[in-house]
């Protein structure tokens, strides 16, 4: 499984959505892409639920939140 | 005048910010937004037609027919977004901030319906303080307890600036609700100290936050200037011109009777402050809101178009300049009359320049839509 990043902290909203959205359409069968941002996408979140993908969220201590993208199983 | 900006623009911008801004930044969910969107605003429209043709030819059946509209339009407005705003498990002062407004609001509607009525009757009211309460909940308590409450939120998040300091954010709403109660009791007490000792403090929390907010966009950690940014910059630097020229003005009772003083404020206030942060907000929500519903439309999630094709950045930074323009031309004016016109033409063309752009980017969301669904059909 490979991880593609997209490091969101530094751009303007909704670039790191945007990116997201572009690396998931070719995203291979099995990878996840990890999201890193500073607040909480609730929009995303809904553009995925929509689109039939899975995701978890952590929260590292310096505030940024990783969240995990991947296609849903089934 | 006054409510054709107040109403007319910030308001209705107002409202229909919080539909998008409640969702996106607290998770909640406004009740049938469609159908409170599509009762609110025509009664909104047709209030405000109704108040300001009523106050400008002095027809006091126009103006009862106008609290109605406000009432009913206004009040079921403020309690579908309250349940919205109680309902999220969300926490945080842009919430506490919200919620707050959404009280400061009803407020406004209420004074402001009982003034339409004394006006229209001749009730015996002290129309002059209630002018100065209702005005004081309108900008203070609702406008600028939103604007707040918002900029928490929308500053780190699009101009990429520190977040807001904790103590400003846990203080500032309080603080504007108390002072914008007390400068309430001038309705019962006959004092001439007591709205010095208000209007001070209030404008010393005003600069505060005005000075963070410039603060925060100084020392960002990736310097942007796009129309949003320089239009927060412009808001937050007539705000501390209003408070430094409020301060003159309460303090050195001699400039204080000058009537030019208070449209020297009102200008900074309304054309500085609000119609600069709510086209600088309108010029994010619009192109947001367009890339959004394209997004549902159920194409591939990358064919649709980036959002910075939805308005040329050239012609948001151009109206910005022209706004800018208009609003130093219409502050010379409120002290050389005879710019009065070319202030007032810069400023509708600045407003008309602000709704052809926000007209062109629905026509590119329909060309767009219209792109999209053709490419659907050809596969």
């Amino acid at each position: 499984m490979t991880d593609h990043v997209i490091d969101g902290r530094e751009l303007q909203p909704p670039e790191p959505m945007e990116l997201t959205l572009e690396a998931l359409d070719t995203l291979p069968e099995g990878d996840e892409v990890l999201l890193l941002l500073y607040c909480q996408p609730h929009p995303l979140f809904s553009i995925l639920r929509n689109h039939g993908y899975a995701w978890t969220e952590e929260v590292r201590t310096d505030g940024t939140r990783e969240i995990r993208i991947r296609k849903q199983a089934g | 005048m006054t409510h054709l900006i107040a109403l007319g623009f910030m308001l209705q911008g107002m409202c229909g910010a919080l539909f998008q801004f409640i969702p996106v930044a607290v998770g909640g969910n406004v009740w049938r937004p469609k159908l409170v969107a599509n009762t609110v605003q025509p009664l909104l429209l047709l209030g405000t037609l109704l108040l300001v043709a009523g106050l400008s030819y002095s027809r006091p059946e126009l103006l009862s027919a106008a609290v109605p509209m406000f009432l009913l339009g206004l009040g079921g407005f403020v309690v579908a977004v309250a349940m919205a705003l109680w309902r999220t498990p969300a926490t945080g002062m842009t919430l506490w901030a919200m919620r707050m407004a959404i009280g400061g609001l009803a407020m406004t509607v209420l004074l402001g319906s009982l003034l339409a009525e004394a006006v229209a009757h001749g009730l015996s009211l002290p129309i002059i303080e209630l002018t100065n309460v209702h005005l004081a909940w309108g900008m203070g308590g609702w406008a600028l307890m939103l604007l707040a409450g918002v900029s928490y939120h929308v500053v780190p998040m699009f101009q990429l600036t520190k977040p807001y300091p904790d103590w400003l954010t846990r203080w500032f709403g309080p603080a504007l609700l108390l002072l914008v109660i007390a400068w309430s009791s001038q309705l019962f007490f006959d004092s001439t100290w007591l709205p010095v000792a208000i209007a001070i403090p209030l404008l010393v929390i005003l600069s505060v936050y005005a000075g963070a907010t410039l603060w925060l966009q100084y020392t960002r950690r990736r310097k942007i200037h796009d129309a949003t940014s320089l239009y927060f910059r412009v808001a937050m630097l007539s705000m501390l011109t209003f408070s430094f020229s409020g301060a003159v003005f309460f303090l050195f009772p001699t400039f204080g009777v000058d009537p030019r003083f208070a449209v020297w404020l009102g200008v900074l206030a309304f054309a500085g402050v609000f119609v600069s942060a709510i086209s600088g907000m309108m010029y994010k929500i619009v192109p947001f809101l367009n890339w959004l519903h394209l997004q549902r439309l159920g194409a591939p999630m990358s064919a649709v178009p980036n959002m910075k094709k939805m308005i040329p950045a050239e012609a948001m930074t151009g109206q910005l300049r022209l706004h800018v323009l208009a609003l130093c031309l219409l502050l010379a004016a409120v002290w050389q009359p005879n710019l009065a016109r070319l202030a007032g033409v810069a400023f509708a063309a600045s407003c008309a320049w602000l709704g052809w752009n926000l007209i062109g980017a629905i026509r590119n969301y329909q060309k767009f839509r219209d792109q999209i669904r053709a490419n659907a059909l050809h596969h």
